[in-house]
């Protein structure tokens, strides 16, 4: 069953277009990740699945419904990029306000634990960080307890260890076998949160797959080695392989798959390996070359 | 729907806005009022203290109608607080529906405390009947008012909505004769308050607590300015809420 399903979604501004013939589709239970530039159509993609937006052309399903009727059964939470509290209210207030929208919600106290608010619950949101808005907006997103949560750039504006307990909410809700996905611009994030990167430049789909695929789609690894006076003939014809070179007794193998090409030069070959050097193509050289390709 | 009244009564509350200029300002300006005209007739050969109970709480009401939907309604249109909300099941005409239901809440306050100064302070007595007559005529009565607000803040961004409803607010109250009696005017200015909804709204209650039967005009203009700012909110609202 699939959570989300994008078939050639486009949505234009005028002679803007944000995005731009969309393909996706989500397994339920996964966590993915939105990648890509500001200005890629995260948000504008984002805003058509939650029916917020009307897309110019093309279908967009959520669990098998329209996304007005996905939202309206209680089936989708979420953050957006940005917006506010009711100033005047509590966190308690808020939350058990929104909660109750649902037809079958989380308890309230385990809303207020998963998203770290439970010595908050007093608090007027006008007296509220920015960090701890962002995690009362989350408990917001999480209360109706939807089989599909979607977040928007969520931890924007947070220091370094709110982004990881943050990162640790969003991992407990994900565990009960619900679907995430979520927008960022930022690599790490979507490498270590989701397992599965969707990369999006200028309203396309450039890249799909585990953070490792991406990398490897860009270039991949690089192993290097001492071959001395050993023949290089073969070398090419390792799995992976796309470029081999050879200079002053040192080969250079680059590969996209770099555990086939490392156990096929151990085990398939006959070669003596010496000073075996493995570098990786890094998510940001990836990211940034796919990006640009577009 | 209870759980959204609830939510919007109580943030109201804790406005100091509202409770200064809508629950405090008309019961002090009642007793104030009161304190200088006394023993006075005021037009149509009441009292002044009950004449005064019916401008006060109208003025109250009116502004509680006013104040409770246009400047908040425009701030959370532009906060984001209505797009989460639309991400919710709540069903969009649940929004305004519920906006409407706790204006005519946030009115009962200004209302009933100007009522209750009245007669345990001025002595102001009515037949059980009036009273039966007057609260609801009063209450039901903000609907044109709680509609012009909801239209302003569907309409325009929260710093405009703001001077518009202070100006809504005060220039009804005024125009319609709830803080100067009419009949002291010019009659262009006369007729100006007749075609107000203001004035005919207080008129129900002046003449309720005189032991008339208010005049046939009076509730028509009213009703047809209901008709009117309903429709515009509505209006106004769907286009405030329509999906990009
Ligand atoms: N309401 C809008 N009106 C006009 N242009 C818009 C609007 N929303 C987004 N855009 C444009 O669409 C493109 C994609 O924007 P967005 O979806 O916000 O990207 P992202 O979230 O990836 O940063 C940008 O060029 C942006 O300027
Ligand atoms: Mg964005």
């Amino acid at each position: 069953m699939n959570a989300i399903a994008f078939t050639d979604v486009r949505k234009n501004y005028g002679d803007v277009l944000a995005v731009d013939g969309l393909n996706l589709t989500v397994e339920a239970g996964r966590t993915v990740a939105l990648l890509g530039p500001n200005g890629a159509g995260k948000s504008t993609s984002i805003n058509m699945l939650l029916g917020l937006v009307r897309p110019s052309g093309g279908r967009i399903e959520v669990f098998g419904h329209l996304p007005d009727e996905a939202v309206a059964r209680g089936e989708v939470g979420a953050m957006l990029q940005s917006g506010e509290l009711i100033p005047e209210l509590t966190v308690m207030e808020l939350v058990d306000f929104v909660r109750r929208l649902y037809p079958r919600p989380l308890d309230l106290d385990e809303i207020l634990k998963m998203a770290d608010l439970s010595d908050l619950v007093k608090r007027r949101a006008s007296k509220l960080s920015g960090g701890q808005t962002q995690r009362v907006r989350f408990a917001l997103a999480i209360a109706g307890a939807p089989r599909l949560l979607v977040l928007d750039e969520p931890t924007a504006a947070m220091d370094v260890e709110s982004r990881q307990r943050f990162w640790a909410s969003m991992r407990d809700y994900a565990a009960g076998g619900r679907t995430v996905l979520f927008a960022t611009h930022y690599l790490e994030e979507a490498d270590e949160n989701s397992d599965r990167v969707i990369v999006v430049a200028k309203g396309r789909v450039v890249a799909d797959g585990t953070a490792a695929q991406i990398k490897a789609g860009a270039g991949g690894y690089t192993v290097s080695f001492t071959l001395g006076g050993q023949p290089a003939a073969g070398l090419d014809a390792l799995p992976g392989v796309s470029a081999v070179e050879v200079s002053a007794g040192a080969a250079t193998l680059r590969t996209t798959d770099l555990d086939a090409t490392v156990t096929a030069l151990y085990r398939g070959t006959s070669l003596e390996i010496r000073d075996l050097k493995v570098t990786g193509a890094d998510l940001e050289d990836a990211f940034l070359a796919l990006t640009r390709e577009s | 729907m209870p759980n959204y009244i609830r939510i919007e009564a109580l943030r109201m509350l804790r406005n100091k806005r509202y409770i200064v200029f809508v629950v405090a300002f008309p019961v002090i300006f009642y007793l104030l009022f009161c304190n200088v005209l006394g023993g006075e007739t005021a037009p149509g050969g009441i009292g002044a203290s009950a004449y005064l109970m019916v401008s006060m709480s109208a003025y109250g009401s009116l502004a509680a109608s006013i104040m409770s939907t246009a400047v908040p309604w425009a701030q959370e249109r532009q906060s984001g607080w209505l797009r989460q909300l639309q991400i919710t099941p709540l069903p969009n005409r649940t929004i305004i529906l519920t906006k409407l239901a706790a204006a005519l809440l946030l009115t009962l306050p200004s209302l009933l405390l100007v009522f209750l100064a009245a007669v345990l302070t001025q002595d102001v007595s009515l037949e059980p009947g009036q009273w039966i007559g007057l609260v609801p005529a009063m209450w039901i009565g903000t609907l044109p008012f709680a509609a012009l607000g909801l239209a302003v803040g569907s309409l325009v961004p929260p710093d405009t909505a703001q001077p518009a409803a202070m100006i809504g607010m005060f220039g009804l109250a005024i125009l319609g004769g709830l803080w100067f009696p009419v009949d002291n005017m010019p009659t262009t200015m006369q007729a100006i308050a007749h075609a107000l909804p203001s004035f005919p709204y207080a008129d129900i209650g002046w003449h309720l607590v005189a032991g008339e039967t208010p005049p046939l005009q009076d509730v028509v203009t009213i009703l047809a300015w209901t008709v009117a700012l309903g429709a515009a909110a509505v209006l106004a609202y769907r286009r405030a809420t329509a999906r990009a």
